[in-house]
Parts: structure tokens; C-alpha cells; sequence
């Protein structure tokens, strides 16, 4: 029911002329490709300093509430670059982008890392930062940062290899693949 | 001095036969490299836009440049391993790839701009930058500034180049 429905709206959004131009533009669909992977030195190297102080594992002299107070603004600004980079290249690319693996644990992870980024700001806030300039924190804000860095590495590592097509519908695939992947006609030639 | 025969040598040595062969690891490096990308770059990044004065502004600049070093180091050298695994499998790709020659030029003139000019400039940045108490051989900000702007430049260079062997 989702998978065909994630695949209308896929189909529906092939359809536009701009989405085809996008993707076959000769340069324009690299820089929009090479500035979602550039900005993540951005996002994601602020996301890492901020994270790394909540392990206590680096920044310990610096109060943990400086650096998550003040270097939010330019990692939100690297993730709007991200978010609307990768919107434009789901939009150029978005029938195998719906039907890919990779994708759709990338879009759980997210989801997961952005869950887990509430939690942590919930539980900073709870303890009214008491452990701020304690070199090393609580235990559970040392567990949210572990926890984030490997969310966001493992959303790296499922971008990366979205350009790979070991599991692309028209593979031979078992059921269950055919099923997570959302291979939509695959699926019905089971039936 | 022809380097041809460097990556005929690599294309054919036993990295490159099992860089080649199992594609599931290649792309798992080719996640590190990024990975190694974000650790140097974003730690390089903060360093500069701190000195640019744009983020953590009065926060003493020393303690945030001396808190970057090691994992700089950390993502050069990962930086540096996984990028020599990944150009064993398409050496000769390389060889004659202009991306790949501003890539390398790019990362040397990093490395050399980083522990050279970089860090002195930088420890030498005015009170008005560094908010580390007075010194008596400050630079004037614009130098630092210019600097910070150097430094982004040639790693934006170094990254885009890089992504752009894959478009090449």
C-alpha cells in the first residue's frame, strides 16, 4: 500500500520536464551533488565538535552550553543547504531514489538522528546544564552523542551507496527485497 | 619527471587487484574518505571562521585551534589511507585526470599552508581576534582574516576537485 503509494508520487514527480532536465544537465545536477557533499563538512564538522564535547573527549576546557548554543546556528544553516540540495536530488531522480534501499534506512536513520537530537536537547534542558563545564558529562549525554555520530555516519554511509545498484529493482532479488526496496512491479509479477 | 609509470605500477599491484575486486569494501572506504573529510575539514573550518570572528567570537582562539590539531591529524591520515586505497582500483584513470592533479595540488599546498602560515599567523592574531590578553608581536586582523579566508579556499578547492574526479 505505501510502496505504491511512494511510487505514484515518484512517477508523478518524473513527469516534470524539470526533473529530467535536472538530472541530464551536464553541470548543474554535479553541483547540486557536490554542494550536498561538500556542506557536510559544515553540518556535520559542527555536529562532530559539539558532539565530541558531550563525550568529553575534546573541547573539555569550553563550557558544553558554548558550544552547543553557539555553533547551532552554522551547523542549521550547513542542514538547510543539505535538506534543500537533497530534495533537488531526490526531485531529479525520483523514481530509483523511492526504489532504492539505501534510500529509505537513510530516511529511517534521519528520522531516528533527529529523534535522538530531541532527546538530547530534553535532557540537557531537564538537568538545567548542571554538568556544563564538567570535562566529562553524564553518562546518558555521553550515550546521546555516541549514539548521534553513529546515526549520522551510518546516514553517510547509505547516501554513498545509493550511487551503487547492487540492490536496484531490476536485480535479481529475493521477495523480501523486492518488498523493503519498494520494487512495485517486481512485487506484481509474485502475485 | 613522468609519473605514468607510478600508477602503472599501482594499477597492477596486488591493491589494486583486491581494491578492485570486492565492491562492497570500496564503497564502505569510500564512506571513510568522506567521513575523514568531514573530521579535517569541519575542524578546519571552525578554527577559520572562528578567526574570522564569525562563530564563537571572544571564546579564546587558542583553545579551540589547540583542541582541532589531533583530529585534523586523525582525518589526514584517514583522509590519506583511504584515498590511496580508492586511486589503486582507478589508477590510470587518475593518471591522466586534470581534477585529481588540482586535487593533490591542492591538498600539498593545504598541508604546507596549515603548519606554515596558518599557525603562525594565528598565534600571533591581535586581541581583537584571539581574545587571549595582549601580546607585543600581533599581526593586524586583516592578515589573519586573510588568511581564514586562504585556508577555506584551498580545502573547498581540495574537496570539490575531489568530487568532481567521480563526474570526470
Amino acid at each position: 500500500m505505501l510502496n505504491e503509494l511512494l511510487f505514484k508520487f515518484a512517477t508523478w514527480l518524473d513527469g516534470f520536464q524539470a526533473s529530467t532536465n535536472l538530472h541530464e544537465a551536464l553541470y548543474a545536477y554535479g553541483w547540486v551533488e557536490g554542494t550536498h557533499v561538500l556542506t557536510l563538512t559544515l553540518f556535520l564538522g559542527m555536529l562532530l565538535v559539539i558532539d565530541l564535547r558531550l563525550l568529553g573527549v575534546a573541547f573539555k576546557e569550553l563550557p558544553a552550553s558554548t558550544l552547543m548554543e553557539r555553533l547551532d546556528k552554522p551547523m542549521m544553516i550547513g542542514f538547510v543547504v543539505m535538506i534543500i540540495s537533497g530534495v533537488l536530488l531526490y526531485f531529479a531522480i525520483p523514481v530509483r531514489s523511492t526504489q532504492s534501499i539505501w534510500f529509505r534506512i537513510k530516511v529511517v536513520l534521519l528520522i531516528a538522528a533527529g529523534i535522538n537530537a530531541l532527546l538530547i536537547r530534553n535532557m540537557t534542558r531537564s538537568t538545567n546544564l548542571t554538568w556544563d563545564r564538567d570535562p566529562i558529562p553524564p553518562k546518558r549525554i555521553r550515550v546521546g552523542a555516541g549514539l548521534s555520530l553513529s546515526l549520522w555516519i551510518l546516514v553517510v554511509v547509505c547516501g554513498r551507496n545509493m550511487a551503487y545498484d547492487w540492490w536496484d529493482c531490476h536485480k535479481e532479488m529475493p521477495y523480501f527485497m523486492y518488498w523493503a526496496a519498494g520494487c512495485v512491479n517486481e512485487l506484481a509479477a509474485f502475485e | 619527471m613522468n609519473v605514468v609509470p607510478f600508477f602503472e605500477w599501482l594499477d597492477a599491484s596486488w591493491l589494486a587487484s583486491f581494491s578492485k575486486t570486492y565492491a562492497g569494501l570500496f564503497s564502505m572506504v569510500q564512506a571513510v574518505h568522506i567521513l575523514s573529510m568531514v573530521m579535517l575539514v569541519g575542524m578546519i573550518i571552525l578554527g577559520d571562521l572562528r578567526m574570522l570572528n564569525i562563530v564563537l567570537r571572544g571564546v579564546p582562539s587558542d583553545v579551540i585551534l589547540r583542541n582541532t590539531k589531533k583530529w585534523i591529524y586523525i582525518g589526514l591520515v584517514g583522509i590519506i589511507l583511504s584515498g590511496i586505497y580508492e586511486s589503486s582500483a582507478i589508477a590510470m584513470k587518475l593518471a591522466y585526470n586534470s581534477f585529481f592533479w588540482a586535487k593533490m595540488a591542492g591538498l600539498a599546498m593545504g598541508i604546507v599552508f596549515m603548519l606554515s602560515l596558518r599557525s603562525a599567523v594565528y598565534s600571533r592574531a591581535p586581541e581583537v581576534i584571539a581574545s587571549t590578553g595582549p601580546k607585543t608581536d600581533a599581526v593586524e586582523p586583516w592578515v589573519v582574516k586573510l588568511v581564514a579566508l586562504t585556508s577555506l579556499f584551498i580545502w573547498f578547492s581540495v574537496a570539490a576537485n575531489g568530487r568532481w574526479i567521480g563526474f570526470s
